[in-house]
C-alpha cells in the first residue's frame, strides 16, 4: 500500500505542484498584508483563514492526485448536475453582497461550476465516440450555456467571461466544428467591438441625453458594467466615481517601481486610497506589486509561467484525451484568470472582479482550483500509466 | 498544445512588458500621483523676532502656550462624516464638565476643522492656565486623542508698558512660500499696530514646512519634518525703560501724552500716551467684550495720543515766533513793549494771561513771563510769512517720520488751507493766535518734542525713530540758525526754568530749559485747557528734549511741569538737598498759576 503510494507521488509533477505552493505562499504573504490595515479583528486574520484553505486544499489536492481521474470524471454529469441545481438556488436563497446574489451556504457555486462545466467538456469530447460536429457545438453550447446564464443573472460579469476563452480553448483542442468556433470567435470579437464602439459613440458623439440613453440601453448591458467600460474607454473621466478603484491599482503597482517599497508599506492600501474590500481579493495583485515591484510581479509572472508550462507537459504527456482536455480546460481558465486580473489592475482590461489565482483571498475559488490542479496531477500520474499499460 | 503553450507565454510577456511599462518606465508619474494624493504640507510660521529697549530689556517675547487639542483621527467614527463631528463635539463637552471650564468651540467650528483641517490638531481650548493643565493630567487616560498641543503665543513681559509703541500682534495665514503649495498652516502672529506692524517683515520668520501623510479619508497617517521654520529677527530700540516708565508713572490718571527724545541723533527715548492698555489681555485672542470696551471708552485707551493727537501747542510754540523775528530784518531783541494785559487788534482784543500787564518786557523777559501781548504784537509786526517759515522748518504741519505705522501730520495753516476750508480769508487776527500757538494750528506731542530737540542742539531737525539704526542720525532738515539768535531764545527758555512758569521743571544739580504752555480749546461747547510743556538739559549740551500735554490740567506750569521734572529725574538722578531752608525760601508766588 505504501510503496504504491510512494510510487504513485514520484509521478506526481513537481514543478506544478511548487509554482503553485508558490504562488499560495505568496498569497497568504500578502493577504496578510492587504488584511493588517484592517480593524475588525476577524477580518485582520484573514490571512490565516487564507492559509487554512491553502492546507485543506493540499489536502484534497493529494487525495484528488492520488484517484484517477477518469473515475472522478465519470461522475462529472453527477457534478455539473449538482453544481447547476445550487446555481438555480442562488437567486432564491443566496445571500447578497454589494447588489449581487453570488453566495449559497457560504460558497460561491459559480466557481465548482466552472470546474464542472470542464469536467463534463472533457468527459464528453473524451470518449471516442463523441459527436465531433456541429451537433458536438450545439451540446457545448447549452452545457455551458445553462450556468452561464444563470451566472450571468447574478450578475458576475467576469466569471461568465473566462468561459468563454476556457470552452473555445477546449473546443479547439478537441477539434469540434472547426469552422463554427472561428465562426463564433469572429461573431464575438465583432459583438465586443460594437458594444465598445456604441458606448464610445454614446460619450463622445454629441447627441441628447435620451438618444444617449437609447444607445446604451442597447447593450443590454447592467449599468455598473457600462460604467466598467466606459471606465475603460476613458480613464480620466471619472477618477472619483466609478474609475477610482482602477487609478487608484495603477497608482499602486506604478509607485512600486522597480524593487517596491517593501513588505508591508504599501501605502496605497495602508491609507485606504486601495479600498480595503477589494485589495485582499481582486486587487491582491496591486498591494504585491507596489510592495514587491516590478521584481515581485515579475516573480509571480515566471510562477505562473511554471505553473501553465508544467502543466501543458503533463497535457503533452498524457495518452488519453479526456485527460489532455481537462488539462487544457484548467490551464486555460487559469491563464484566463491571472490575465484578465493582472491586466484590468493596471488598467488594460475592464475592471470585471475575477480573483487572480492562488493569491487573491477567496475560498470557494481557492479550493476550486486546487482541486483542479489536483485532477491534472491525477492525470500526470494515470495518465501516463495508461501508456503503459494499453 | 503548441499554440497554446504559446498564446501563454505570449500572454505573460505582454503583461511583463505591460507592469515594465507601467512601475519601470512611469514610475516616477505615479509616485509623484500618489505624493500629491496623500502628502500634504503644512506651513509653520518661524518664530517672531523679541523687541528690546536700548538697554536690552525685553520688552516683547514669545512664550510656550498650552492649548488643549483634539486629534480627530483617534475619535474617528465609521460612515458619514456627522458621526465623527457628533463623537468629538461630545467627547468636548465631557472634557469641559471633567475640567471645569465651559467650552469656546461651537459645532460648528468642530464641524468647519473635520472638513476642512482634518489632519491638524483641534485647538479646543488655547492658552489654559496651570491647574486647567493639572487637571487635565488627571484625567489625560480617558481621553484618547486629546493632547495638550503648545504653540507659541506673544508676551509682554513689562505689561502695558509702552503699550502704545510696540502695539499688539493678531493671528492669520503666513505669507505662502515660494513655489510652493501648502494645503494646511499653522497661523502666524501677524503684527496689527505699533511697532509690531512697522517691523512685521523683520520680525516674522521664514516659515517652514511639515509634511503630513493623509489616508483616503483624510485623516492624519504620519508626520515629518520639512525644511526648517527660521526665526524672524530681533528688533532693538532706542526706547530706555526707567524714561518709559517715569514717563508713564507720570501721565497715569491724566488724559495726554509725551515724548522724549535724544536731540543729538533722534533716538526716541520715551514715548508714552495716557490711558493705555495691556497687550498681554488681546493674547491669545482679544475677548471681544475687551475690544467693545477698549473702543467705548472716553479716554480712547487704544489711541496713541503722542502721534496722533492733534492740540494747539500753547505757549510752546512761542520760541518759534520768536526765532522768527529774529531773523526777521530790522527786529530788535532788546525792543521793548509795553504789556498791559491785553493786545487789541481792530476789534479783537486778546487777553494776557497776567491781567495786570507785564509792563515793559524784551523779548527774553517776554519769553520768561511767556506774554501773549508781546508775542501778538511780534506777530503781527513780522507777519505771518516769517513765522509759517520757521514752524515749517521745525517740522510742523508735517509727519515726523518716526517708525510707527500711524502719525498725523497736524496743522500749520496758510492763507489758500484757511480760505479752501473755512471760506474765509487770512486775517491778522489769525497771525496774533498762532504767534502764541493757538488757532487753527494743532500738533501732535512727539511734534513739539521734536521742536524742543531743534532748539537743544541748535537747529539741527533729526528723524525721530524707536528702532536702534546703525550709522550716522539721519538729518532731515538744518534750519541753519545763526548761533546768536538761538541763543537768545535758549536763554529765554532757560530762564523759563529758572525763574518763570516752568520752575517745576527744574532738577538739583541740572540746568534745564523749558516752555510751559496752556492752550484754551472748545470741546463740544465746554472750554477746556491743554497744558504743555516742553524741555530740555543740560542746558549747555542737551542730551534729553521732550515735549508732554496733558488734556484738561490746571496749567502747564502747575500740572505738567512735575512730570517733566520727574522724567529728567529718570534720567540724570537728583542730587540730593542741600539745606532744607532754601527749599522753603522758594517763592510760591501767584505768576505760577499761569503763562
Amino acid at each position: 500500500m505504501l510503496k504504491r503510494l510512494i510510487e504513485r507521488f514520484r509521478c506526481l509533477n513537481p514543478l506544478l505542484f511548487a509554482c503553485m505552493a508558490g504562488l499560495i505562499v505568496v498569497g497568504v504573504a500578502f493577504v496578510y498584508s492587504a488584511c493588517s490595515v484592517r480593524e475588525d479583528p476577524e477580518l485582520r486574520m484573514l490571512y490565516m483563514r487564507h492559509a487554512e484553505v491553502g492546507l485543506a486544499g493540499l489536502a484534497g489536492y493529494l487525495l484528488l492526485a492520488w484517484i484517477d481521474y477518469r473515475a472522478v470524471l465519470r461522475w462529472s454529469w453527477l457534478i455539473y448536475l449538482v453544481c447547476l441545481l445550487l446555481l438555480v438556488l442562488v437567486p432564491f436563497i443566496g445571500e447578497s453582497t454589494m447588489g449581487a446574489r453570488r453566495w449559497l451556504f457560504g460558497i460561491q457555486p459559480s466557481e465548482p461550476a466552472k470546474l464542472a462545466i470542464i469536467m463534463i467538456l472533457a468527459w464528453l469530447f473524451g470518449r471516442r465516440e463523441a459527436q465531433r460536429g456541429a451537433p458536438g457545438f450545439f451540446l457545448t453550447l447549452a452545457l455551458v450555456g445553462v450556468p452561464g446564464v444563470l451566472i450571468l443573472l447574478q450578475p458576475d460579469l467576469g466569471t461568465a467571461m473566462v468561459l468563454v476563452p476556457t470552452v473555445f480553448a477546449m473546443l479547439f483542442a478537441a477539434n469540434v466544428a472547426p469552422r463554427l468556433l472561428w465562426t463564433c470567435v469572429a461573431v464575438g470579437v465583432a459583438a465586443g467591438v460594437a458594444i465598445m464602439s456604441v458606448i464610445y459613440i454614446a460619450e463622445k458623439a454629441d447627441l441628447p441625453q435620451e438618444r444617449r440613453d437609447a444607445l446604451i440601453e442597447a447593450t443590454h448591458l447592467k449599468p455598473h458594467q457600462v460604467k466598467r467600460l466606459q471606465v475603460f474607454l476613458f480613464p480620466d473621466k471619472d477618477l472619483h466615481g466609478s474609475g477610482y478603484n482602477r487609478r487608484q491599482s495603477e497608482i499602486a503597482v506604478g509607485s512600486g517601481g522597480a524593487w517596491g517599497k517593501g513588505y508591508l508599506k504599501g501605502e496605497q492600501y495602508m491609507l485606504g486610497y486601495l479600498p480595503p474590500s477589494v485589495s485582499s481579493n481582486d486587487f491582491i495583485f496591486a498591494v504585491l506589486a507596489e510592495e514587491s515591484g516590478f521584481a515581485g510581479s515579475l516573480t509571480v509572472l515566471l510562477l505562473f509561467l511554471g505553473l501553465l508550462w508544467s502543466g501543458l507537459w503533463v497535457a503533452f504527456r498524457c495518452q488519453n484525451d479526456t485527460g489532455r482536455l481537462f488539462c487544457v480546460g484548467v490551464l486555460s481558465l487559469t491563464f484566463s484568470h491571472m490575465f484578465i486580473n493582472i491586466a484590468m489592475t493596471i488598467g488594460m482590461m475592464p475592471i470585471t472582479g475575477l480573483p487572480l489565482p492562488f493569491i487573491s483571498y477567496g475560498r470557494t475559488f481557492m479550493l476550486t482550483m486546487m482541486a483542479a490542479l489536483g485532477l491534472v496531477q491525477s492525470v500526470s500520474i494515470h495518465g501516463r500509466e495508461s501508456e503503459t499499460r494499453f | 498544445m503548441a499554440l497554446l503553450a504559446f498564446v501563454f507565454a505570449a500572454g505573460i510577456v505582454f503583461l511583463a512588458f505591460a507592469l515594465h511599462r507601467v512601475q519601470v518606465v512611469q514610475y516616477s508619474d505615479f509616485s509623484r500621483d500618489q505624493v500629491r494624493q496623500s502628502v500634504r504640507r503644512v506651513q509653520v510660521p518661524g518664530p517672531r523676532g523679541r523687541i528690546f529697549d536700548r538697554n536690552g530689556v525685553v520688552l516683547a517675547e514669545n512664550r510656550a502656550s498650552y492649548c488643549i487639542a483634539y486629534y480627530v483621527e483617534e475619535l474617528r467614527k465609521r460612515g458619514r462624516w456627522q458621526n465623527t463631528i457628533d463623537a468629538v463635539d461630545a467627547d468636548i463637552d465631557r472634557l469641559a464638565a471633567v475640567l471645569g471650564i465651559p467650552r469656546v468651540l461651537s459645532k460648528e467650528a468642530v464641524a468647519n476643522h473635520v472638513m476642512q483641517s482634518l489632519p491638524m490638531p483641534l485647538l479646543a481650548w488655547r492658552d489654559v492656565d496651570q491647574e486647567t493643565l493639572a487637571r487635565w493630567a488627571e484625567t489625560e487616560e480617558s481621553f484618547p486623542g486629546v493632547d495638550v498641543f503648545v504653540q507659541p503665543e506673544r508676551s509682554y513681559p513689562q505689561g502695558s508698558l509702552a503699550a502704545h509703541v510696540l502695539g499688539y500682534v493678531g493671528r492669520g495665514r503666513p505669507q505662502p512660500l515660494p513655489g510652493q503649495k501648502s494645503h494646511f498652516f499653522l497661523p502666524e502672529m501677524i503684527g496689527k499696530e505699533g511697532l509690531e506692524r512697522q517691523y512685521n517683515p523683520t520680525l516674522t520668520g521664514v516659515s517652514g514646512g511639515q509634511l503630513i501623510r493623509v489616508d483616503a479619508r483624510g485623516y492624519k497617517h504620519a508626520v515629518w519634518d520639512g525644511e526648517p521654520a527660521v526665526s524672524g529677527r530681533d528688533v532693538h530700540l532706542t526706547l530706555d525703560v526707567n524714561v518709559q516708565r517715569a514717563l508713564e508713572k507720570a501721565l497715569r490718571g491724566w488724559r495726554g501724552a509725551g515724548a522724549v527724545i535724544d536731540p543729538r541723533n533722534g533716538d526716541v527715548l520715551a514715548l508714552a500716551s495716557s490711558p493705555t492698555f495691556d497687550p498681554n489681555d488681546f493674547v491669545p485672542v482679544m475677548p471681544a467684550g475687551l475690544w467693545k470696551k477698549l473702543n467705548a471708552d472716553e479716554g480712547l485707551p487704544l489711541y496713541n495720543r503722542a502721534v496722533m493727537g492733534r492740540y494747539a501747542p500753547g505757549s510752546t510754540f512761542k520760541p518759534v515766533t520768536a526765532i522768527a523775528a529774529l531773523l526777521h530784518a530790522g527786529f530788535n531783541p532788546d525792543e521793548t513793549y509795553l504789556c498791559e494785559g491785553a493786545f487789541s487788534l481792530g476789534t479783537m482784543r486778546l487777553r494776557c494771561w497776567n491781567t495786570y500787564g507785564h509792563g515793559a518786557v524784551a523779548l527774553r523777559k517776554a519769553i520768561e513771563q511767556s506774554c501773549n501781548s508781546f508775542f501778538c504784537h511780534l506777530g503781527y509786526t513780522i507777519g505771518y510769512e516769517a513765522i509759517y517759515g520757521e514752524a515749517q522748518k521745525v517740522g510742523l504741519g508735517q509727519r515726523t517720520g518716526i517708525d510707527l505705522p500711524a502719525e498725523t501730520a497736524g496743522l500749520l495753516p496758510t492763507a489758500e488751507w484757511k480760505e479752501r476750508n473755512l471760506k474765509d480769508k487770512w486775517r491778522p487776527g489769525d497771525t496774533c493766535h498762532i504767534s502764541i500757538g493757538q488757532g487753527l494750528l494743532v500738533t501732535t506731542p512727539l511734534q513739539m518734542a521734536v521742536l524742543a530737540s531743534v532748539f537743544a542742539n541748535g537747529g539741527i531737525r533729526y528723524r525721530p525713530h524707536l528702532a536702534r539704526r546703525e550709522g550716522a542720525p539721519e538729518i532731515v532738515f538744518d534750519m541753519g540758525w545763526p548761533p546768536d539768535a538761538v541763543g537768545l531764545v535758549r536763554n529765554g527758555l532757560h530762564d523759563v526754568a529758572a525763574l518763570g512758569t516752568g520752575k517745576r521743571v527744574q532738577v538739583r544739580g541740572l540746568q534745564v530749559a523749558a516752555k510751559t504752555g496752556t492752550a484754551e480749546v472748545d470741546v463740544g461747547g465746554v472750554r477746556r485747557k491743554n497744558t504743555w510743556v516742553t524741555a530740555f538739559a543740560p542746558f549747555d549740551r542737551p542730551t534729553v528734549a521732550m515735549a508732554i500735554m496733558v488734556e484738561n490740567g490746571v496749567s502747564g506750569g502747575l500740572t505738567v511741569a512735575p512730570m517733566a521734572h520727574d522724567v529728567l529725574v529718570s534720567v540724570f538722578g537728583e542730587a540730593p538737598e542741600e539745606t532744607p531752608s532754601e527749599t522753603a525760601a522758594l517763592p510760591a508766588g501767584g505768576e505760577e498759576r499761569g503763562d
